[in-house]
C-alpha cells in the first residue's frame, strides 16, 4: 500500500526544503498508478532496450577486463583478495601454534615470531576483516537496492587497487625479514626506537589501506542513502543496508583518529618530532588513546556487517520477516554509538584514575544491551517461523553460540579489577578470538554459502559445507577454549616460547591440535569455493528469500537490474507478486540506455522519491594509475625517498583530476530524460540532490574527525602535562596567525559568493572571485606556515604540535586550491555553466570544512597558548 | 485523528532527530570523562565537588534525553492505532518508524547515561 493519490510532480511532490536550488526537478507522475504497473509491454521494444543495456554494461573484452569497474567485478576481486590475505595470516598463526606446541621450542626465532604475531593481527584486521565487509557490500548492496551499480564505480576500483598494492607491500615485508614486529597496535616507545623499516611499513602501508577503506565507506554510505529504488523509504530498507549505513558512519569516525595518529607517529620516526617522547614533553599514552579510539569501534565495524549477513539469513531460514525490525535498527544504531565509549578498556592497566576507568567499564557493560537485543531478535524470529536448517543457518547458529561465549568473557574483562588479572594473558587471546570468530568468521562463511548462488549462479556443496562447519566449529573450541585456562594459569601473550614445568604444556599442545583442525575446516571451505561446479543452477531464488537481490538473472547480465522497480514492501519478492517478471520485461524505471551511457536512479535520502538519473563512470585505466601513484606516495617515504614520493603524489593527483574531468558531472545532451512510467528526471543536478555532493560531505566528516583527533592531542598534552606549553617557550608569530585567519575567511567568502554569482550568469565575475579565492588561499597557507617557521619542532612537543597543525592545514589548502582551480578551468572550458554547476557546489562544501579547519588551527596555534 | 491524515512536517523526515538522544549520550560521556581527567590531573578540588559536577551533567542530559524521547514518542504516536510494525511505503509509516526507533534509542541513551554516572558513586577516586 502507498500514499493513496499519485500526484503530478511539482505539486505535492516537489519539496521546497530539499530542492529549492535545483534548476531542473522531476516532472510527471509519481508514485506510478496501478494501471501503469500492469500495462502491457511491447516485446519488440523491450528486446531492443535489452540489447542496448547489455552493450553498455558488459565487461570489456580480453585483457581489458581488468579495467572493469562494475561492482560485480570489483567486489569479487576485492573479496577474493581479502580471503587470500586471510589464508596467509592464518598460515602465520599455524606456524606460531607449531612454535608453541611444546616448551622451549626453537622452530622460529623470537624476532620472526614477533613479526608473525604482528602481521597475523594486522592482516586479519586491516587486510581481511574490514576490506571483506567492504568487498561483500560492494558486491551485494546494489542488488539489495535494485540499483544498477554503486554511485561511484571508479572509486570502488581505486579503493580495490590501493588495497591490493598496500596489502602486498605490507605482507611482502615478511619475505625480507623486515616486517613490523611491535604488535598490531604498535605501541611506542618500542616502535619509535626501532631502527628497522618495520614500523614505517606498518604506518605508511596501513595508512594507505585506511584511505582505501574510507573511500569504500563513502561509496557505501552514499549508495545506501541515494541509490535506493523509488518507494523504498528508510523504513523499508533491507536490514543489511541499515548495517552498512551504521558501519560506514563508524568507519568515518573511527579510522581518522588512527590516520591522525599515524601522521604524528611517522613525523616522529622520520623527522624526530617528539610526540611520543616523554623527555621532550611528549607522551606515549597519546598513541594508545588514538589507536584505541580507532581500535575498539573497529571491533564493532567487523562485527556488525557479519550480523547483517545473519540478519538476511535468519528470515530466509525462518521463512518469515524479521521479528522486531525496529529493534534491530535500534541495536545497530545504538551499538554504533556506544562502541565509541569503550576505548580505554584496552588501557585499564595504564594507571589512569579509577573514576575514568569506571566510565569506560560502565559503557562497556552498557553496549551489551543493544548487542543482546539483536541476538534476541534473531532467536525470536527463529521461534516464530518454521525453521529450515539450511546450511548457511548452521554457520549462523554456530556463530551465535561462539559469539555469546565471547560476549560473556567480554563482560568479565570489561570489569577493571578482573582485567588487571587477565590483561595481556592468553585469557584475552581466547576472548578476542571467540568474539571475532563468532562475530565475523562464522557469519561470513555462512554468508558466502548463502550468497554464492547470487554471485556465481551456482550452488556450493551441501556436504562439503557441513564437513567444513563441523571441523571448524570443533577445531575452534579445541583450540581456544583451553586458552582461557592457559591465560588464567598466567601465560602471557606474545611470548615466543615458555619453560616446560609451569603447567602450560598440555594446554598448548591441545590448542595447536585444534588450530590444525580449524585449518582443515577452512581448507575444505576454500576448496568448495574454488572447485569447478559444472552447470549453472536453474532456480533463481534457492532460499526463497524476499529481498530484491534474488531477482537476478541466470546467467549473469552485467546491468545489475533490467529495470529499477517501484518498491512498496520490505520483502518485495514475497509481498509484490509479479515484480520479478515485470522487472525482467523492463516494465519499471530506466529500462533503456538510449544514449549509450551507464545510468542509475538517484532518490531522496529518506523517502526514496526519484530525483535524478545519474551517469555513472565506466571502465577505465586511470583509476588503476591513480592507485599506483598513490601507492608510490605512501611507499617511498618508508625508505625516506622523498623526491619520488612527491612526484608520485603529483601524478596521483593528475590521474584523479583527469578521471573527474573526463567522466564526472558531464554536461548532458538533454537536461531531462524520460525514465518510463510517466516520469521525467533531470540528468544533471548539483548540491544535496547530487551523489557527488554527498561524497564530498561524507569524506569531509571523516577528515574533520582526523583533524579533531589532532586537536585532541594538543589538549591531551595540556591536560596531562602541567608544563604545556612550557613557561618560557616561544609562541607562534601572532601577526602571521591573524593574517592567515583573515585570508582563509576571505578565500572562503570569495568561493561561497562565486556560486550564486555563477548561477546568475555573471560568469566573468565568478571567475574573478574564484581567482581571488586561490590567491587568498595561497596567502593563508603561507601565513600559517610562516607563523611557526621560527620554531624548532624537534626541540619539544609544543612547537612540534603547532607545526603538525600548520602542516595539516596547509596540505588541506592545496586540495582546496586545486578544487577552486578546477572550477575556474571548468567555467573557462565549458565544464561548468550557470545551469550546470555541481563542481562549484562541491568546492564550496569543501571550503566550509576547510574554513573550520583553518579557524580552529589559527586559534590553537596563535590564540589559545597565550591564554593557557 | 487517524495517522495517515496527519501533516507530515520536514522534522518528521529528519533522521538526525532519531539519533539526537544517543548524541546527547556521547556528549555526556565526553563531558564526564574530560572533566574527571582534568580534575584528577590538575587537582581541582575535592572528589565531592567532582561528583556534584557529574551529577549536574547527568541531570541536564537526562532531562534533554527525556524531552527528545517524548518528542519521538509523539512522532511514533503509538496509541492512535497501536501500530508497532511500520512496513508500508507511506509517509505515516516512515514517520512512525523514525519516531519508534528514535524513542527506543532515547530509552537506551537514558540507561547508558545512568550507567556512565555510576562510577561517580562507586569508584569516586582519582587513585
Amino acid at each position: 500500500m502507498t500514499d493513496a493519490t499519485p500526484s503530478r510532480i511539482g505539486e505535492g511532490y516537489r519539496r521546497a526544503d530539499l530542492e529549492k536550488h535545483e534548476v531542473h526537478v522531476a516532472e510527471g507522475i509519481y508514485p506510478p498508478t496501478e494501471e501503469m504497473l500492469t500495462a502491457p509491454i511491447d516485446p519488440e521494444l523491450a528486446d531492443a532496450q535489452k540489447e542496448r543495456l547489455l552493450a553498455v554494461w558488459n565487461d570489456p573484452p580480453g585483457w581489458r577486463y581488468w579495467s572493469a569497474v562494475n561492482n560485480s567485478e570489483v567486489g569479487l576481486w576485492y573479496s577474493l583478495t581479502a580471503f587470500a590475505f586471510m589464508l596467509i595470516a592464518g598460515c602465520l598463526a599455524l606456524v606460531m601454534r607449531l612454535q608453541l606446541a611444546i616448551p622451549d621450542n626453537d622452530l622460529i626465532s623470537a624476532d620472526r615470531f614477533n613479526q608473525f604475531f604482528t602481521m597475523h593481527g594486522s592482516a586479519m584486521m586491516f587486510l581481511f576483516a574490514v576490506p571483506m565487509f567492504e568487498a561483500i557490500s560492494i558486491l551485494l548492496l546494489p542488488a539489495f537496492l535494485g540499483a544498477r551499480d554503486m554511485p561511484f564505480p571508479r572509486l570502488s576500483a581505486y579503493g580495490y587497487w590501493s588495497f591490493l598494492i598496500g596489502g602486498i607491500f605490507v605482507m611482502g615485508s615478511l619475505l625480507f625479514d623486515a616486517g613490523p614486529a611491535g604488535g598490531w597496535f604498535m605501541y611506542p616507545p618500542l616502535t619509535t626506537i626501532d631502527q628497522g623499516v618495520g614500523p614505517d611499513i606498518w604506518l605508511l602501508g596501513l595508512s594507505f589501506i585506511e584511505v582505501a577503506s574510507i573511500a569504500a565507506a563513502v561509496e557505501l554510505i552514499v549508495g545506501t542513502i541515494k541509490c535506493r529504488p523509488p518507494g523504498m523509504r528508510i523504513n523499508l530498507m533491507p536490514l543489511y543496508a541499515w548495517y552498512v549505513l551504521v558501519v560506514g558512519a563508524m568507519i568515518l569516525f573511527a579510522f581518522p583518529p588512527l590516520i591522525a595518529g599515524d601522521f604524528l607517529f611517522e613525523l616522529q620516526r622520520s623527522f624526530d618530532w617528539p610526540f611520543f617522547d616523554p623527555e621532550r614533553g611528549g607522551d606515549p599514552l597519546l598513541w594508545q588513546h588514538l589507536f584505541w579510539i580507532f581500535g575498539h569501534p573497529e571491533v564493532y565495524i567487523i562485527f556488525l556487517p557479519s550480523i547483517a549477513v545473519a540478519a538476511m539469513v535468519v528470515p530466509a531460514a525462518a521463512q518469515r520477516p524479521m521479528v522486531g525490525y525496529n529493534w534491530i535498527v535500534l541495536s545497530a544504531v545504538g551499538t554504533g554509538f556506544l562502541s565509541f565509549g569503550l576505548w580505554v578498556h584496552h588501557m585499564f592497566t595504564t594507571g589512569l584514575p579509577s573514576i575514568s576507568l569506571g566510565f569506560f567499564s560502565a559503557a562497556s557493560e552498557a553496549v551489551v544491551i543493544p548487542t543482546g537485543v539483536q541476538l534476541f531478535a534473531f532467536v525470536a524470529t527463529l521461534l516464530a517461523g518454521r525453521v529450515k536448517m539450511i546450511l548457511p543457518m548452521l554457520w549462523i547458529a554456530g556463530a551465535l553460540a561462539i559469539f555469546t561465549a565471547g560476549g560473556l568473557t567480554g563482560v568479565m574483562v570489561a570489569l577493571a579489577p578482573f582485567d588487571w588479572q587477565a590483561h595481556d594473558s592468553y585469557f584475552v587471546v581466547a576472548h578476542l578470538h571467540y568474539t571475532l570468530f563468532g562475530g565475523m568468521v562464522f557469519p561470513l562463511i555462512g554468508g558466502v554459502y548463502f550468497f554464492y548462488p547470487f554471485i556465481r549462479k551456482q550452488m556450493m556443496s551441501e556436504r562439503l559445507g557441513r564437513i567444513s562447519f563441523w571441523l571448524t566449529f570443533v577445531g575452534f573450541n579445541i583450540c581456544f577454549l583451553p586458552m582461557h585456562l592457559t591465560g588464567l594459569k598466567g601465560m602471557p601473550r606474545r611470548v615466543y616460547t615458555y619453560p616446560g614445568d609451569v603447567g602450560w604444556d598440555t594446554l598448548n599442545m591441545i590448542s595447536t591440535v585444534g588450530a590444525f583442525v580449524i585449518a582443515a575446516g577452512i581448507a575444505v571451505f576454500a576448496w568448495d569455493l574454488v572447485r569447478p561446479k559444472g552447470k549453472l543452477m536453474e532456480d533463481r531464488n534457492p532460499w526463497n528469500e524476499g529481498s530484491l537481490m534474488w531477482s537476478h538473472r541466470i546467467p549473469d547480465h552485467y546491468w545489475g537490474v533490467r529495470s529499477i522497480p517501484y518498491v512498496t514492501s520490505r520483502n518485495p519478492l514475497w509481498d509484490q507478486p509479479g515484480i520479478v517478471e515485470r522487472m525482467d520485461q523492463g516494465g519499471y524505471y530506466l529500462p533503456d540506455a538510449q544514449e549509450g551511457l551507464r545510468e542509475t536512479i538517484i532518490t531522496s535520502a529518506i523517502d526514496a522519491r526519484p530525483q535524478h538519473v545519474t551517469r555513472v563512470t565506466g571502465p577505465a585505466w586511470c583509476t588503476m594509475w591513480a592507485a599506483f601513484f598513490t601507492g608510490g606516495a605512501f611507499i617511498f617515504p618508508t625508505f625516506h625517498w622523498y623526491p619520488p614520493a612527491v612526484i608520485s603524489a603529483v601524478l596521483a593527483v593528475a590521474c584523479v583530476i583527469y578521471w573527474l574531468w573526463t567522466s564526472t558531472a558531464r554536461i548532458p545532451e538533454n537536461p531531462m530524460k524520460d525514465v518510463n512510467l510517466g516520469l521525467r528526471l533531470p540528468t544533471y543536478v548539483s548540491g544535496p540532490s547530487a551523489p557527488g555532493w554527498w561524497g564530498v560531505f561524507i569524506t569531509m566528516l571523516g577528515d574533520m574527525t582526523a583533524f579533531a583527533s589532532l586537536i585532541f592531542g594538543y589538549f591531551f598534552y595540556w591536560t596531562v602535562h602541567p608544563n604545556f606549553p612550557p613557561p618560557l617557550a616561544d609562541h607562534a608569530n601572532g601577526a602571521w596567525v591573524a593574517l592567515s585567519a583573515l585570508c582563509y575567511a576571505a578565500a572562503w567568502g570569495a568561493t561561497r559568493v562565486a556560486r550564486p554569482i555563477n548561477r546568475s550568469g555573471a560568469v566573468v565575475m565568478a571567475q574573478v572571485l574564484l581567482s581571488a579565492g586561490i590567491v587568498l588561499a595561497i596567502a593563508g597557507a603561507a601565513a600559517i606556515m610562516l607563523s611557526v617557521a621560527a620554531l624548532d619542532p624537534t626541540s619539544h612537543v609544543y612547537p612540534a604540535i603547532l607545526w603538525a597543525i600548520a602542516v595539516w592545514t596547509a596540505v588541506h589548502t592545496i586540495v582546496g586550491i586545486i578544487m577552486q582551480g578546477y572550477c575556474l578551468a571548468g567555467t573557462i572550458f565549458g565544464k561548468v555553466m550557470p545551469e550546470y554547476d555541481a563542481p562549484i557546489w562541491n568546492t564550496v562544501l569543501f571550503w566550509h570544512f576547510l574554513l573550520i579547519t583553518a579557524l580552529v588551527s589559527t586559534a590553537v596555534v596563535g590564540l589559545v597558548p597565550r591564554m593557557m | 485523528m487517524a495517522g495517515h491524515m496527519k501533516t507530515d512536517l520536514p522534522a518528521h523526515r529528519n533522521i538526525f532527530r532519531m539519533i539526537a538522544a544517543p548524541t546527547v549520550w556521547a556528549i555526556h560521556f565526553l563531558l564526564v570523562y574530560c572533566t574527571a581527567a582534568l580534575w584528577c590531573a590538575r587537582d581541582w578540588g575535592s572528589i565531592g565537588a567532582l561528583q556534584a559536577v557529574i551529577f549536574g551533567y547527568t541531570a541536564v542530559c537526562l532531562i534533554l534525553v527525556g524531552i527528545l524521547g517524548w518528542q519521538m514518542w509523539r512522532q511514533w504516536d503509538y496509541f492512535d492505532d497501536n501500530d508497532y510494525i511500520h512496513d508500508q511505503s507511506t509517509d505515516e509509516h516512515r514517520r512512525e518508524f523514525l519516531g519508534h526507533a528514535g524513542f527506543m534509542l532515547a530509552c537506551l541513551s537514558f540507561v547508558a547515561i545512568i550507567f556512565d554516572t555510576m562510577p561517580a558513586i562507586f569508584a569516586a577516586t582519582c587513585q
